[in-house]
């Protein structure tokens, strides 16, 4: 009995600490897509912590200590969503997100949310492999939809850091008029690109192939998750060969 | 626009007529007639660019709905149906199956009370613990989840209630951090403590798990955590129980009769590698523990030292792909009370001593659906007082250990096989070859796993 009345007086001191004073805005980035993002509306007025590098598989990592230490600080969750993040997201909020990054709450901001998914399953089986029943979560391979995550980026940070609210509109207006020009450029880039088949190792390029109108002609996972085996390789491989365009 | 090619359609097949017809003398009856023939014509072109019209305007009309649609920035969930079973909670179900074989008939681990749960595992064919989860937020503040174990015990099918506790939701009731829950759980102690069996990497727990806490803790009680504001990650936390729970045993109900508090660090290094150390406590006032199939009763204070280290790291820095897990806990033991062997008929001895134990264990992920493990398990057993000489409860100065070996093979996160070996050297002057085959299945929603 003792020692529990210890512990209890430890965690009171604990809680009657000050807690630390924080000057930046702290962003949590489930994907690196989305850190620069942040840090292009956010400027040096935001702290972004990435979760994933670049070569890691968003919906696979674990729900790491250090990730639990990031979300403890975090004033906005910024992530891909429809069910990406699903392994590993819902523990760190539990564990330690306050209550403004809760799913509902301006801070809880998931990007697919705002723009038109495809890929929206009619059925949901798991022999289908690892499918999203919220349709498919890369949206950032296609631009356009980055110019709407970015534009409700900016509505939610001018809302949760008011102070600085004039800092984020003249980032994300100096952001959009680099990111249409780039646009226009690249959909030039890519006309000759209209039509061409191609083969894609994973549906995270669907919103690519949506955007430059190619043609996917296959898929080298088998089922979304699940590793190629030989003869899928192979089938796919003799898909190709029918193909002229690949031939030549 | 539309109205130039209305003209320009009806002046070109006017002009076809005419240029074909104009080649006959024509008679007023034939002018008349085909006059008539014009009109029809021009009455059928007509109703068909009309219609061809209408179609236009409802494909421009559905273009500008569309750009309409996509300039929207609200949630693109209109038009979703609700049923009335949307607010079911996420229903999962686990099997564990097990195939196991021995070279030796018994063994018993001595020099330490085992609850039943901690004896080596039913030999044969088994189903081993099938589990049923529940788990849905009740409101915005609590969140629930019971846990339904069906077992076999006695050759006879049960149903325990392994967990069934309410939790306050992230941020919701609590400040930022703090998490309260309470019912009965699997309670933060150590690092296996907290995980359900189908998550282990191998088919049975360690011996300190088997010997100081049968298997697992999940006493009903209420628990506390709190998750500091640092850059690295800290959790301190502790909890109040019943008592009726192995280590405790027999409780009254008056006041608690187990207290727990833990601590732990962690951190990243990189992308790739992560790590955590942890210590817990335990204190259990026991009024009747009762072990060793009943045989074997203890009534006093029991206090349970845990230090635990998990490092994980993931070469390519996908741990789906390939990834080396090590982790291990080691236990400390104080007791002081009293002992009592009905079957060796000691009577009560008083007994105030301390045992110890641990394992230590490594997980490879050598390709994306393939495991292999090795762990290494050992208890270190109290010197025996005179008056348990000859009990269960006398080691006779050897100390139990297992040497292990496991492959599995993991189809999906749904789905794996494994195969274990173990080499159990539990019994003084005994060697058990152990062989395991196991399958766990997921059906069903499956939370996300912790660190």
């Amino acid at each position: 009995m003792k020692n529990f009345s210890i512990v209890i007086l430890l965690m009171g001191l604990l809680f009657a600490a000050p807690s630390q004073a924080f000057a930046a805005f702290n962003i949590f980035a489930c994907e690196p897509e989305w850190g620069s993002l942040a840090k292009e509306i956010g400027g040096d007025k935001v702290k972004v912590k990435n979760a994933t590098s670049a070569f890691q598989n968003p919906h696979n990592i674990r729900a790491r200590p250090g990730l639990i230490a990031a979300m403890r600080k975090s004033d906005l969750v910024f992530c891909s969503g429809g069910g990406l993040e699903i392994a590993w997201l819902p523990i760190l909020l539990q564990k330690s997100g306050s209550a403004d990054v809760q799913y509902g709450n301006v801070g809880y901001f998931m990007a697919s949310d705002f723009v038109k998914r495809l890929e929206i399953p009619e059925k949901i089986d798991r022999a289908m492999g690892d499918v999203h029943p919220e349709g498919n979560p890369h949206i950032h391979t296609n631009p356009h939809n980055i110019s709407k995550v970015a534009k409700e980026l900016a509505n939610r940070l001018q809302k949760l850091d008011a102070g600085n609210a004039d800092y984020y509109r003249q980032n994300f207006d100096s952001f959009m008029t680099r990111w249409n020009g780039a646009i226009k450029r690249w959909e030039k880039m890519a006309e000759p690109l209209k039509g061409v088949p191609i083969i894609v190792q994973h549906g995270s390029w669907a919103y690519l192939v949506d955007w430059l109108g190619l043609r996917r002609i296959g898929t080298l996972e088998p089922k979304p998750g699940v590793p190629p085996t030989v003869s899928h390789l192979e089938s796919v491989l003799n898909k190709v060969r029918t193909y002229a365009f690949f031939t030549h | 626009m539309r109205k130039s090619l209305r003209g320009a359609v009806t002046t070109v097949s006017l002009l076809t007529l005419l240029s074909t017809t104009s080649a006959f003398a024509a008679s007023d009856a034939d002018i008349e007639a085909i006059r008539k023939e014009i009109q029809q014509m021009r009455q059928s072109y007509e109703g068909r660019i009309a219609e061809l019209e209408a179609k236009l305007v409802n494909v421009e009309n559905k273009q500008e709905s569309q750009a309409k649609e996509d300039d929207k920035p609200a949630i693109m969930s209109s038009g979703r149906r609700i049923f009335d079973n949307d607010f079911n909670p996420s229903i999962g179900v686990i099997m564990n199956g097990k195939f196991t074989s021995f070279s030796e008939n018994t063994s018993q681990i001595k020099g330490f009370g085992i609850g039943e749960e901690g004896e080596r595992v039913k030999e044969g064919i088994s189903l081993g613990e099938s589990e049923l989860n529940l788990s849905a937020n009740v409101d915005d503040k609590f969140y629930g989840h019971i846990t339904a174990a069906f077992v076999q015990e006695g050759g006879e099918d049960k149903v325990e209630v392994e967990e069934a506790f309410v939790r306050t939701t992230g941020g919701g009731l609590l400040p930022r951090g703090l998490t309260a829950k309470a019912g009965r759980a699997f309670w933060t102690l150590g690092y296996l403590n907290e995980h359900h069996s189908h998550y282990d990497d191998f088919g049975d727990r360690p011996l300190p798990y088997r010997a100081f806490l049968n298997k697992t803790f999940n006493d009903d009680g209420l628990e506390l955590s709190y998750v500091l504001p640092t850059d690295l990650y800290t959790e301190i936390g502790g909890g109040v129980f019943r008592g009726d729970d192995f280590p405790g045993g027999t409780a009254n109900g008056e006041g608690a009769g187990s207290y727990s508090a833990f601590a732990r660090l962690g951190g990243d290094i990189g992308d790739n590698q992560s790590w955590r150390v942890g210590a817990s406590w335990l204190g259990s006032e026991s009024k009747g523990r009762s072990t060793n199939e009943g045989t074997v009763n203890f009534i006093g204070d029991t206090d349970l030292y845990i230090a635990d280290l998990r490092y994980t790291w993931s070469p390519t820095g996908n741990s789906k792909q390939q990834e080396l897990m090590l982790q291990g806990e080691y236990f400390l033991r104080n007791e002081d009370g009293t002992y009592a062997d009905t079957g060796a008929g000691t009577g009560l001895v008083n007994f105030d001593d301390s045992s110890s134990g641990w394992y230590a264990q490594s997980v490879y992920k050598f390709k994306q659906q393939w495991r292999v493990g090795y762990r290494y398990t050992r208890l270190d057993a109290p010197d025996v007082p005179t008056g348990l000489i000859g009990s269960a409860l006398d080691s006779k100065g050897h100390d139990p250990y297992i040497n292990s070996a496991m492959i599995d093979w993991t189809n999906s996160e749904f789905s794996r096989l494994r195969f274990q070996y173990n080499r159990d050297n539990v019994v003084a002057n005994q060697t058990d070859n152990q062989f395991m085959l196991q399958y766990i299945i997921s059906i069903g929603a499956h939370g996300a796993h912790k660190f």
